[in-house]
């Protein structure tokens, strides 16, 4: 929708910015972009990660001068975006938004996926998904551990999830400690939040909607499920801490198809990394109680190849 | 609890000229989008989303909400016209309102269709402004057991719309059931009935398979009549209105006014548990006004009841569906999750401290809101008279640009030619159903309803352990059961107390 460029902001900044654009273009190489370098998302139009997309080609259009036209290929949990990416010219004037899960998780998760995670190159990551086990305020327990202990006393847990790689979770956290933890697979992160606001669970794992609950005092944060401690719950321990090795990280992750001039792939990686520091991104993530996330190119890669091992494992395990 | 001041200001804050003007435009975006099918209203709220970034917050919000409820007036128009739904929340309403307006009644059938509409969803704004909180606590409480109850009531409760023959409306539901399998099992994770395309990994495409089924089986039916009518036979125009039965008097509107009540309860009820929807509140009001009727065989007819049941039903779900997104920060459905990433880029975070931290805004929308329904009666008023202009056009002209509008609108709403061959073959599947008697709606309700119910039951496996004991413990889903089977037993073809509305 080039509409949005109507209402865009006013035409007197672009030539500050024009000047400020120089230091970044000069990575790129002579010629790129020949046209519109075009963002393609692989969710909805409306979403969380259209608008991350949106507001990164927004930036990248005022810094670099190029025109980034925004399109939606919404599909099997991004699936339908990244084959469209298969076949897609490598001339870098094609990149795709998504997740990295759909690289990760979804090529062992459906066999007739007919790509992998080394199918594409891997520029930039724009957002962590900062997953966290959550329950009711009043529940009688506080902790990762204490939560264990009511597992075992009742013979089991149940705990409402939105995704496989969350199901997945769930299990190796019970295989880890030896109890029995249900995953009960909801529709979608709003559908998994009910039934624990309703009390139909034990806890639930969610990736944002959880933060304002917490916020309210209406659920409290028992397990953070990625690397690192999260700003709204700052006193509440990590899986690692609890000596759990077991993660549910996920990032937005921009894609391009394999074969892309390495000239070109720096260039991008540059500019996206750029884009990710501007403040028209850093509000987005506010508004979206999410902090930017880039890993850049090479610690991308590694993530990915070490997250896509686990799962293959773990289906490996599952036996489908 | 908000203070007066703040509630004032921010009913205030919605009649301001930038809002009303959008509030309007709004509407008539909805009524349009609405009316034409193939075009759906999720697809223009999508593409609407990113034209608010720049506008206010509260002229944002508002202008979404309104394209919302433009829709649910709109969709009612080329059913009862046309007997083309658009969307499935809308084929309950052609069930009696094609019957009217064949009769010459069009008009007539579209300002029913058109008051109990915006009498729905002002009642159901209503409801959401003054009890939100502790309707929103109750429907909480409807866990994955009591759910699967109630989609059981549910499917036992529109066995009233199965036809004419209970053994082929059976096998319509077992069709509808088939076909909602496709896609990603939700107890494995693994794929089903895909055959490879990863595209059917999200499942057959509902808008797609509704379009086909309901409106270009309509449409092909139509074609077939052109093509075998002798010469000169009264084909000439798509639809004629008798001139002097067009009007609705209060008496007439107000002689349903339990039927509609109704249908706005069940409206609420079904809008402020997440995850239903529109379509389904909009089949359980017509099954049950029909089957609560004395005279349940005038339904199908033309009865302006059926219009009542059908529109005052799903027009309420579109300001119930807001009760758990502002109550409790869970969007319903996917309109108005749509609206919590409108809400989020403009800053506000839907959640429990929302009436909180942004209570004036929260006021603004509700005022917003009731002025999108007169906005909607206004607006509605033209809008008649202009589509009852078009189809006065030559019937040839008017389903074949139908026709047109469908394939267009799929191509680029519904994921392009993927879409397009499920529609398309859709609307075989539809023809052949259509002319061997077997019910396109059982199917479209059945398939509507599958996936809630699969993936209820697998919750409630999963959560029991498989013990049916467990089912004591939850008293509301008992008395859905038991209910369920009273329907079975008072509504059962054994009454046979009506043809049914075969093949509608």
């Amino acid at each position: 929708m080039h509409m949005k460029q109507i209402f865009g902001p006013p035409l007197a900044m672009a030539g500050a910015l024009l000047a400020a654009s120089a230091a970044s273009a000069q990575e790129c190489p002579e010629g790129y972009p020949s046209g519109p370098v075009e963002f393609v998302v692989a969710y909805a139009a409306g979403g969380g990660t259209d608008a991350i997309a949106r507001t990164l080609a927004a930036e990248i259009e005022e810094s670099q001068g190029w025109t980034v036209p925004v399109s939606n290929k919404p599909g099997a949990g991004g699936g339908v975006m990244m084959t469209g990416l298969l076949g897609a010219k490598p001339d870098g004037l094609t990149v795709g938004v998504g997740s990295t899960n759909t690289v990760t998780l979804d090529p062992y998760a459906n066999q007739g996926m007919p790509f992998t995670w080394e199918s594409f190159d891997y520029p930039a990551t724009a957002m962590s998904v900062t997953f966290g086990l959550v329950a009711l305020e009043d529940a009688p327990y506080d902790t990762l551990e204490e939560f264990i202990e009511y597992a075992r006393e009742k013979g089991k847990a149940t705990i409402s999830t939105s995704a496989m790689a969350l199901e997945i979770a769930v299990e190796r956290i019970g295989e880890h400690y030896g109890v029995n933890l249900v995953p009960i697979p909801g529709n979608g992160a709003s559908d998994a939040l009910q039934s624990a606001l309703g009390g139909h669970v034990d806890a639930t794992i969610q990736g944002s909607q959880h933060i304002q609950q917490i916020e309210a005092g209406k659920m409290k944060q028992l397990s953070t499920l990625v690397e690192e401690r999260v700003s709204y719950a700052p006193d509440t321990k990590t899986t690692f801490e609890s000596g759990v090795n077991v993660t549910a990280g996920a990032y937005v992750l921009v894609v391009l198809p394999k074969g892309v001039d390495p000239a070109i792939q720096s260039c991008l990686e540059t500019v996206f990394a750029e884009a990710i520091e501007s403040d028209a991104y850093n509000t987005l993530m506010e508004n979206l109680d999410a902090v930017p996330a880039n890993l850049g190119k090479d610690k991308t890669l590694e993530f990915i190849k070490k997250q896509a091992a686990e799962y293959q494992d773990a289906f490996a395990k599952r036996g489908n | 609890m908000l203070d007066l001041t703040t509630i004032i200001a921010g009913i205030g804050d919605a009649f301001t000229l930038t809002n009303l003007i959008y509030i309007l435009l709004g509407v008539m975006l909805g009524q349009i989008v609405g009316a034409i099918p193939g075009l759906s209203i999720l697809m223009a709220l999508a593409i609407a989303i990113p034209l608010t970034y720049s506008l206010d917050t509260l002229t944002a919000i508002s202008f979404l909400i309104s394209i919302n409820k433009g829709g649910t007036v709109g969709g009612a128009v080329p059913s009862i016209l046309l007997n083309t739904p658009g969307t499935p929340e809308s084929a309950a309403t052609a069930l009696d309102g094609y019957p009217m307006a064949k009769k010459g009644q069009g008009g007539k059938a579209m300002k029913y269709s058109l008051y109990y509409s915006v009498f729905g969803d002002i009642s159901s704004d209503i409801v959401l402004i003054t009890v939100s909180v502790p309707l929103a606590a109750v429907a909480l409480k409807m866990g994955p057991i009591e759910i699967t109850a109630l989609m059981i009531l549910a499917f036992t409760v529109i066995s009233g719309l199965v036809g004419a023959s209970l053994i082929k409306g059976l096998m319509s539901v077992a069709l509808g059931f088939l076909l909602a399998s496709v896609g990603i099992d939700p107890a494995l994770g693994s794929a089903r009935f895909t055959f490879g395309y990863i595209e059917l990994l999200d499942g057959m495409p509902l808008a797609a398979m509704a379009v086909g089924m309901l409106a270009v089986t309509e449409i092909f039916l139509r074609f077939s009549e052109f093509a075998t009518a002798p010469r000169g036979s009264n084909l000439d125009r798509a639809q004629s209105f008798e001139p002097g039965e067009q009007s609705v008097t209060f008496k007439e509107v107000w002689a349903n006014r339990f039927v509609a009540l109704r249908a706005f309860a069940i409206g609420t009820v079904i809008g402020a548990i997440p995850g239903l929807g529109s379509t389904t509140a909009g089949f359980l009001s017509y099954s049950i006004s029909k089957q609560a009727a004395k005279d349940p065989e005038s339904f199908g007819t033309g009865d302006p009841r059926g219009i009542a049941a059908s529109e005052a039903a799903n027009s309420a779900v579109v300001g119930a569906n807001l009760i758990p997104l502002l109550t409790l920060g869970i969007p319903g459905n996917i309109a108005a999750a749509l609206l919590v990433s409108a809400f989020i880029i403009h800053g506000v975070q839907p959640g429990p401290l929302l009436f909180e931290r942004q209570g004036q805004l929260i006021y603004g929308l509700f005022g917003a809101m009731l002025v999108a329904n007169f906005a909607n009666l206004l607006v509605g008023q033209f809008g008649m008279r202009f589509w009852s202009m078009v189809v006065s056009a030559p019937a040839r002209v008017v389903y074949s640009g139908a026709l047109l509008l469908c394939v267009t609108g799929m191509y680029f709403a519904g994921g392009g030619v993927f879409g397009l061959v499920i529609m398309l073959g859709s609307a075989v599947v539809g023809y052949i159903m259509r002319l061997t008697g077997f019910s396109t709606i059982a199917f479209i309700v059945a398939f509507v309803l599958t996936p809630q119910l699969e993936r209820s039951i697998n919750q409630t496996i999963l959560l029991s352990d498989g013990d049916p004991m467990e089912l004591l413990q939850h008293p509301i889903a008992i008395v859905l059961l038991l209910a369920s089977v009273c329907a079975v037993y008072f509504l059962g073809p054994w009454k046979k107390k009506d043809p049914g509305v075969a093949g509608a």
